[in-house]
């Protein structure tokens, strides 16, 4: 009973969608003659489109060189904590290894 | 400096370069008669689109990589690529209703072209949720999301094809007046440049955090051996 009413309900919204699909394509397009045309000012709207393209791209660059900073100051970190430590071979590994990735 | 410090150095000035070259080409470059002015955001637009194709492409092979093979490298890759689809992507979806208002008189239309270019804008920023959320499984999660991602990326390319739509066809680059090639080429080699410096210095990037974490863990036993 329950697989019946699922698949009279899949086949309804098959149906549906059908119908649907078939509606959209007997449309055609229809030229309007003398049309009220919006006038919008060109240049604001591509500067605005380069304006974001470039604020976008610079954000990109400012997220990575703030990671890069507190990336480096870790490094730091890590050498004088090598050197508390004293580890004096482990210090020429830290610094060759983040040096080296950075 | 190694050659590799060098290479990227010398992208890096080219790229710089290209931001003050390449917008006075593209006024050099006619008026197109129909659209007028605002068919300049084509320049951009399209390059900038053409690159979140390669990036998402990219970015699935990095997690190809990652899911089969385990590689960590892949892995940042694909982090690195997917962060890169979602600016680009951002940009691409800003930039096309502002010449769509102007040249359509809507801001958006839900067409299949629009749709699905919106989906994997939605697709990539799912892959860095799934990362960051995601829990212990999110990595692999979002890796996969990668791949639906970059099944999404014909979709977009030939919906204008396949379906009614819009927006132009696939058929305006080859057919684009040869006035206009050379600014909307020089654009293009500009966006895939800078996705190129941009790609490789957050790579390098992820790899410095991912060996930064390893040493911490290191010294950190280091630490408790010396008490």
């Amino acid at each position: 009973m329950r697989i019946r009413t699922v698949i009279a309900g899949a086949a309804a919204a098959i149906l549906a969608t059908v119908a649907m699909t078939a509606s959209a394509l007997a449309q055609e397009y229809e030229k309007v003659d003398n049309a009220v045309r919006e006038q919008l000012p060109a240049p604001q709207f591509v500067g605005a489109a380069y304006a974001f393209i470039w604020l976008a791209v610079l954000g990109y660059v400012a997220f990575v060189a703030r990671n890069l900073a507190k990336t480096r100051t870790e490094i730091e970190e890590l050498k004088r904590r090598i050197e508390r430590a004293g580890g004096g071979a482990g210090g020429g590994g830290a610094g060759g290894r983040a040096g080296g990735a950075g | 400096m190694s050659a590799l410090g060098r290479g990227f150095s010398a992208a890096l000035i080219v790229a710089a370069a290209g931001f003050l070259i390449v917008p006075f080409k593209i006024l050099a470059a006619p008026i197109e008669p129909v659209m007028g002015l605002i068919q300049k955001i084509f320049y951009f637009h399209v390059p900038f689109a053409i690159t979140m194709f390669v990036t998402t492409f990219t970015a699935a092979g990095g997690s190809l990589a990652y899911l089969f093979k385990g590689s960590e490298a892949g892995d940042r890759l694909a982090q690195a690529a997917s962060e890169l689809g979602v600016v680009f992507g951002a940009c691409v979806l800003v930039s096309g209703p502002l010449w769509g208002r102007k040249a359509w008189g809507v801001w958006w239309q839900w067409d299949a072209r629009l749709t699905s270019s919106l989906l994997l804008f939605l697709i990539l920023n799912g892959y860095l949720l799934a990362r960051r959320y995601g829990g212990p499984g999110g990595k692999k999660l979002a890796a996969a999301l990668s791949l639906f991602a970059a099944v999404d990326v014909p979709l977009v390319y030939k919906s204008v094809d396949i379906w009614r739509t819009v927006h132009p066809q696939t058929t305006v680059v080859p057919s684009l007046d040869p006035r206009m090639r050379p600014a909307f080429w020089m654009a293009f080699a500009l966006v895939l440049l800078v996705w190129g410096v941009l790609l490789t210095l957050r790579m390098r990037l992820l790899h410095a955090r991912a060996s930064l974490a390893d040493l911490e863990l290191a010294i950190e036993d280091l630490e408790e051996v010396r008490s």
